[in-house]
C-alpha cells in the first residue's frame, strides 16, 4: 500500500534487496536511526535480536513472532520473559509477542502483517484488541459499513505494553476520539479500571469481553464465589471505569460509531420518526427499555405537525410519518421542527425506500447540511443495494450515522445518551 | 429496626479478639455470632444474636431479647444449618426454647458425630422483609468484589445478581441494586410497601469500607438481608478469613 512517509529498512540475512528498498544483513549496520523495528523471526532468535535493537537504541518493537507465553511449551514462557527483560533494560516498548502488529491510519504507518489494512477509512475510532483475529474482524467491518478508524492494535502477550499503558497513549491522542477495547482476560485488571476510569472522563471507551460464559470460582466458599463469573466482573469493572458495554462485535461497532460522528445528546428526550408505523415501534421500545424518554413535543411542534401531517396516523412522539411517505417536502419540514424543539435531545430517523421517495435523502441532505441543529440523529435508510449509497455517504459527511436495522440505530442511541449521562455526572460530581 | 438490632451496650468483644480467637483456634471461618459482630462494628445493621453454651443460657438470653426466638446449631462443620435439622423458628416460651436447644443439639450429635460444636445461637425472629443477599468475593484480578442480589431461592436458581469492583463509588451502589431483574420487588408490587433503597445502597458502601479496612476477610456471604420499608437487617452472616501467615 506503500504510502509511509518514512524510511523502511528490510533487515535480511542474505537479500540486498526487497521490494525495491536496500535490505541490510542487521539492524547494527542500518544507517540511519530507527524508531520502530518490526520484528518476524523465529521466536529463539528474538531476545539477541532485541540486544541488537537496544545497542541500535530503537524506541519500539512490534514483536509478531509467536511461542512465546501462549504456547504449551514451557519454553515459550522462559523466552518472552528473556525479551521482557532485555526491553525494559533498554526501555523499549514492545507491541507484542504474538500479534498480527498495528495500523496507524493517520501516519500512513502499517506495522502489521496484514498490509490491506492500510485500505480502512480514516477516522476516529481506535481498537485496542487482545486478539489479532479479533482486529481482522473488525477491520473488514469498518471498511463494509465505511467506520472511519484511527489505530488498529493487537497487544498480543502483553510483553511490557499492556491494555493500561495504550489507553494512556490514545487519551492523548489528537487522532482518537473513541476507543475500542476487546478484552479476553488479563491478569493487572485492576489497572485497567484504574486507568479507564482516567481516560472515560476525557473520550469514550466502548468495552466488549469475550469469554460470557466462564464460569465462577468452584472452590469459593460463598454465594458470591460461586456466582461471580469472570464475564460479570469485567461487566461490573467496565461500568464503574465508564466504560461502555458492548455485547457483541457489531454492537462495539455501532455504539462507537455513533460517539465518534454525533455530537452528545443534552439529556434523555428522544423524538423518533418513522416512516413506517413498525419499525418506529421497535425503535421506541428500545428506549423505553433503556430509560430514554419519548418526550411530548413543544406545544408550537406539536400545532405544526398537526397542520402538516393528515390524521391518519400517530402524530405525537413516536411520529408515524406514513401519510407523507412520498412527500419529502413534508417530511423535511418534519424533522427540521422536531430539530429545533426544544423538548427534544435528539432524533431518531427511520425511512424505507420505495421508488416514490427515490429523492427523500436528497431533501433530508439540503436540510441537514445547512444549520447546524447540535443534535445527534441517528437513522436507519433501508434501501435495495446500490440505491442511495451516494446520498447515505453525503449524510455521513453532515454527521448523520446509519444503520442498517432500527434496533442498531436505537442501541446506538441509547449508548450516546448513557454517555452524555456519565459526562454530566462527572462535571457535577 | 434500631429496637430489634437493640446493642446499646457497648460491646466488650473487639474485631481483633474475634480474629485472633479464630486464628488461635485455625479457623478461617468465623461463626454467625462473630461474622454478626464484626458487621455490627462496621456499622451493618445485623439481629441481635448470642451464643449460648448450655439449656439455661439459651433461655435466660431469649428472656433478654425477647420472644419470639430462633435457634441455630453453631458449628463450623455445619454449612447448611436448616438441611442438617439444626435450626429452629418462632419459639415463643421459655419451655419451648429449652426444649428446642435439647432436640437441635441431640440431632446434630447423633448425624454429625465428628462436627466441632461452639453452642447454640440465639436470636429474636426478625419480621418478614423482602429477602436480598450481599456479599464479597476476593478475585484473582481484580481483587475484592461486591454481590448484591435478592435472596432465598432466586439467588441460587434466577442467579439474579449484580456485581461490582471494591471500592465502590454511590453511583456504583445505586447502579448494583437497580441492576438486578427483580429490582421491581424491591420497589414495592401489589400494594406491597416500597423497600428502603437507599438503606441497601448504604450497607452496600459500608461492606466496601468494611471489606477495604479488612483485607485478612476474603469472603462474605450476608444472607438472608431482610429489606424493609424502613431499613434492614443481616439476618445470616457468614465470614470467611484468608489463610493468614
Amino acid at each position: 500500500m506503500g504510502r509511509f512517509p518514512g524510511k523502511i529498512y528490510p533487515i535480511h540475512p542474505s537479500l540486498s534487496e526487497i521490494m525495491g528498498f536496500e535490505a541490510y544483513p542487521s539492524v547494527k549496520v542500518v544507517p540511519g536511526e530507527i524508531d520502530l523495528a518490526i520484528i518476524a523471526v523465529r521466536s529463539s532468535l528474538v531476545p539477541a535480536l532485541l540486544v541488537e535493537c537496544a545497542d541500535k537504541a530503537v524506541k519500539g518493537v512490534v514483536l509478531i513472532t509467536a511461542g512465546f507465553k501462549e504456547s504449551e511449551d514451557k519454553a515459550g514462557a522462559k523466552l518472552q520473559d528473556e525479551a521482557a527483560a532485555v526491553a525494559n533494560r533498554s526501555n523499549i516498548k514492545i507491541i507484542g509477542p504474538n500479534t498480527f502488529g498495528f495500523v496507524n491510519l493517520h501516519a500512513n504507518l502499517n506495522a502489521s502483517f496484514t498490509p490491506e489494512f492500510s485500505l480502512t477509512p480514516n477516522g476516529g475510532i481506535s481498537l485496542v484488541s487482545q486478539s489479532g483475529g479479533f482486529c481482522h474482524l473488525m477491520a473488514p467491518l469498518a471498511m463494509e459499513e465505511h467506520v472511519g478508524m484511527s489505530k488498529i492494535i493487537g497487544i498480543g502477550n502483553r510483553c511490557n505494553v499492556d491494555f493500561a499503558d495504550i489507553l494512556e497513549y490514545l487519551a492523548d491522542d489528537p487522532d482518537t476520539r473513541v476507543i475500542m477495547i476487546y478484552v479476553e482476560g488479563i491478569d493487572n485488571a485492576r489497572r485497567l479500571l484504574e486507568v479507564a476510569r482516567g481516560v472515560t472522563k476525557k473520550k469514550p471507551i466502548v468495552g466488549f469481553k469475550a469469554g460470557r460464559f466462564s464460569s465462577g470460582d468452584k472452590a469459593a466458599y460463598s454465594h458470591t464465589g460461586s456466582l461471580a463469573g469472570k464475564y460479570e466482573l469485567y461487566t461490573a469493572a467496565f461500568k464503574q471505569a465508564g466504560i461502555l458495554v458492548a455485547q457483541s462485535s457489531t454492537e462495539l461497532m455501532d455504539i462507537a460509531k455513533a460517539l465518534a460522528l454525533c455530537p452528545l445528546p443534552k439529556g434523555n428526550r428522544v423524538a423518533v420518526l418513522s416512516g413506517q408505523a413498525g419499525p418506529g415501534m421497535i425503535m421506541s421500545d428500545i428506549c423505553e427499555e433503556n430509560g430514554l424518554v419519548l418526550a411530548d413535543f413543544s406545544p408550537q411542534t406539536a400545532r405544526h405537525l398537526d397542520r402538516l401531517l393528515a390524521p391518519l396516523a400517530m402524530r405525537s412522539n413516536p411520529v408515524d410519518m406514513g401519510p407523507a411517505w412520498y412527500d419529502n417536502q413534508t417530511i423535511k419540514k418534519v424533522i427540521d421542527l422536531t430539530l429545533m424543539d426544544e423538548n427534544i435531545d435528539a432524533v431518531l430517523l427511520y425511512a424505507a425506500y420505495a421508488s416514490a421517495n427515490r429523492f427523500l435523502l436528497n431533501e433530508i441532505n439540503s436540510l441537514l447540511k445547512s444549520p447546524t441543529y447540535g443534535k445527534p440523529i441517528v437513522s436507519c435508510f433501508p434501501s435495495p443495494t446500490g440505491i442511495w449509497a451516494d446520498e447515505k455517504e453525503e449524510l455521513l459527511q453532515s454527521g448523520v450515522v446509519l444503520y442498517p436495522t432500527p434496533e442498531r440505530a436505537a442501541k446506538a442511541m441509547v449508548a450516546l445518551v448513557k454517555r452524555a449521562h456519565r459526562q454530566a455526572e462527572e462535571h457535577t460530581a | 429496626v434500631a429496637a430489634q438490632t437493640g446493642h446499646k451496650e457497648k460491646s466488650s468483644v473487639t474485631k481483633q479478639s474475634i480474629l485472633d480467637k479464630a486464628r488461635r483456634e485455625g479457623r478461617t471461618q468465623l461463626t454467625e455470632v462473630e461474622s454478626k459482630e464484626l458487621l455490627k462494628q462496621a456499622g451493618i445493621s445485623a439481629i441481635d444474636t448470642r451464643l449460648a453454651t448450655s439449656r439455661e443460657e439459651a433461655i435466660s438470653i431469649s428472656r433478654k431479647l425477647g420472644f419470639p426466638i430462633a435457634l441455630k446449631i453453631a458449628s463450623p462443620d455445619i454449612l447448611h444449618k436448616s438441611d442438617a435439622g439444626g435450626v429452629k423458628l418462632g419459639l415463643r416460651t421459655a419451655n419451648q426454647v429449652g426444649k428446642a436447644y435439647d432436640e437441635v443439639i441431640q440431632t446434630i450429635g447423633q448425624k454429625y458425630p465428628q462436627a466441632r460444636l461452639h453452642g447454640v445461637a440465639v436470636q429474636t425472629m426478625a419480621r418478614p422483609g423482602v429477602e436480598v443477599i450481599m456479599g464479597m468475593y476476593m478475585d484473582a484480578q481484580f481483587g475484592p468484589a461486591l454481590m448484591f442480589g435478592l435472596g432465598g431461592i432466586l439467588v441460587e436458581i434466577l442467579k439474579d445478581v449484580s456485581f461490582r469492583i471494591v471500592p465502590l463509588a454511590k453511583r456504583d451502589a445505586a447502579e448494583m441494586v437497580r441492576e438486578i431483574k427483580g429490582y421491581p420487588l424491591l420497589e414495592g408490587y401489589r400494594g406491597r410497601q416500597p423497600v428502603d433503597v437507599s438503606y441497601l445502597e448504604d450497607m452496600l458502601l459500608k461492606l466496601s469500607d468494611f471489606v477495604q479496612a479488612n483485607p485478612e476477610v476474603k469472603e462474605l456471604d450476608l444472607n438472608p438481608v431482610f429489606a424493609y420499608s424502613d431499613g434492614a437487617l443481616v439476618v445470616d452472616a457468614r465470614v470467611i478469613l484468608d489463610e493468614g501467615e
